[in-house]
């Protein structure tokens, strides 16, 4: 399947969007779910765009612009997950693969212009200092409309200039190569995960992480939901433990210190 | 001194319902021109600008000192910014000191990172996406859409959050702080439940190969042996790996997702996977 100079003029356009969205955090159609439903949407094919989303959202799920970092591009993974899988015919688990090139191309672009749009703040300030406020807001949107811009101009090359090239790669690749990012696919979650725990896990929560897991394996149902349930459980037993324990921790104090008091008291007779 | 204070501090504007609303809205703008000199501060100031300007109506130099003090490096999280925005708001339209309130806003940022990455990133979205992933794997359309109504009603709860804010004022503070431990401790506990679901379902090894043990009888490693040990134990493995290589060892995750990439390859050319 070929995508069309249309379809690819669609992409750049909905990635203009998405890069907008994932810049401010807005409304989170920046994430993979989004992105490759709306790709596959507009390619026409909008099953494998929705199955494409399922895998590449979880692929990315620690994947996470914590604390000013920056992740592997979302937006481009996603993007290029569908069209992948859409031109050359393999499977969403393989095309998860072959974007990743695309979505770190993206990743290092976005953190060059973190560094870059540090020289705006010097003329910032000046502009604060006038209390110019409307040549403030222009200045300070303006790395928004650079960075939407810079998704579009990628997001159109990578997807209409470069499908051709990507499928002869792809179609010249022996099986087991493919299958490795099949496998590679699959496992990917595994890294998102680990950046999860990374932030999250300290000793006293694995065990919440060893119910979880086992929940999960023994529990045959179509979706996360009874894991969640359980996880609302017990988040809430520990809401109301912590909450009395600092209630408790107060108490104490108060009579500890009117202990003291009463020994002074005592001493002093 | 005192006679110049006289002369700038009172007489403020007082924002309405509408402008603490807007306020909430323009939260959006927080990473508006996001930079690694001071992160979000020109995004954040853009976002209060208009309450501001509303609040020091034609006191010029009271708004330019209030911009020049906003532009100071910032770092928060993105839903918990508009607590700040309106908790600040409603200083700076009590007439507090410059120093006061500039020390409240540096002095919370980051605790309010804390928590509110704890809540939106680390058990709102691997729930959401656990939950919708399950539903657009089988090519159902309730996968995406659940998402984006999800997120659509995050973007709107930017709103009580600014109201919280503002309402509460300086009392917020020592709530923030005696509660903000309690919070992020019990999501961390539906995170980490959620965490350990996600690895039994969406990580998978399956490995391929067979061990002669006679003549005519093999054993096969996967169904036969570590499925008999427990179901997903190598899931499990590989992802404690990878946690322990990322925070003992401070290896980068792009690195790691190339690892992962070559062990496959790897491991799929050897017939193992």
């Amino acid at each position: 399947m070929q995508v069309t100079l249309m379809q690819g003029i669609l992409i750049g356009i909905f990635a203009i969007i998405a890069g907008i969205d994932f810049w401010w955090e807005g409304f989170y159609i920046f994430r993979p779910m989004i992105v490759c439903t709306i790709t596959g949407l507009i390619l026409g094919n909008l099953t494998l765009g929705i199955v494409a989303a399922g895998l590449t959202e979880l692929a990315f799920a620690g994947l996470t612009p914590v604390g000013g970092t920056q992740p592997p591009n979302p937006i481009m993974a996603g993007i290029m997950t569908v069209v992948l899988a859409y031109t050359t015919g393999k499977s969403p688990a393989t095309a998860i693969g072959l974007a990743l090139p695309f979505s770190i191309l993206m990743q290092y672009i976005i953190l060059f212009y973190y560094s870059a749009f540090s020289v705006l703040t010097k003329k910032l300030d000046t502009y604060a200092a006038k209390g110019e406020t409307k040549k403030f807001t222009q200045l300070a949107l303006l790395p928004t409309w650079i960075v939407g811009l810079s998704y579009g101009i990628i997001a159109f090359l990578c997807v209409y200039g470069a499908q051709a090239p990507m499928k002869d790669l792809v179609n010249s690749m022996p099986v087991w190569l493919s299958h490795g990012f099949e496998i590679a696919g699959s496992i990917l979650p595994a890294v998102g995960f680990g950046l999860l725990l990374k932030s999250m896990l300290k000793a006293k929560y694995v065990p919440y992480l060893l119910i979880g897991f086992t929940a999960a394996c023994f529990i045959k149902f179509g979706n996360l939901m009874p894991v969640a349930i359980i996880g609302v459980a017990l988040a809430l037993i520990e809401y109301n433990r912590s909450k009395k324990d600092v209630e408790n921790e107060k108490k104490m104090k108060a009579v500890m210190e009117n202990v003291n008091n009463d020994g002074d008291d005592e001493d002093g007779i | 001194m005192e006679s110049k204070n006289t002369e700038t501090t009172p007489k403020r504007g007082k924002l309405t319902k509408h402008d603490v609303k807007m306020l909430g809205v323009r939260s959006l703008f927080n990473q508006s021109a996001m930079n690694y000199e001071r992160m979000q501060a020109d995004g954040w100031t853009l976002a209060m600008m208009p309450a501001l300007k509303k609040i020091y109506k034609n006191d010029e130099k009271g708004l330019a000192d209030s911009l020049k003090a906003n532009l100071q490096f910032i770092n928060t999280n993105n839903y918990t910014a508009p607590l700040l925005m309106g908790l600040e708001a409603s200083l700076e339209e009590n007439g507090e000191k410059r120093s006061t309130i500039d020390g409240l806003r540096i002095a919370l940022f980051g605790p309010l990172a804390g928590i509110g990455d704890a809540i939106t990133w680390f058990t709102i979205l691997p729930i959401v996406a656990g939950i919708t992933a399950s539903f657009a794997k089988q090519g159902s359309v309730l996968g995406p859409l659940i998402f984006f109504l999800v997120y659509v009603a995050m973007f709107f709860a930017r709103i009580p959050i600014a109201q919280l804010g503002y309402t509460t004022g300086t009392k917020a503070i020592s709530k923030i702080r005696e509660n903000s431990a309690i919070v992020s401790h019990a999501a961390s506990v539906l995170g980490c439940t959620v965490i350990g679901g996600l690895i039994a379902t969406y990580v998978q090894i399956t490995v391929k190969t067979k061990i002669p043990v006679s003549a005519g009888h093999t054993i096969a490693l996967q169904t036969q042996f570590f499925d008999r040990i427990f179901p997903n134990i190598l899931p499990l493995g590989y992802t404690f790996l990878l946690y322990w290589l990322l925070k003992k060892k401070n290896v980068s995750p792009v690195i790691l997702i190339l690892a992962t990439f070559i062990f496959a390859i790897l491991f799929s050319w050897l017939g193992v996977l």
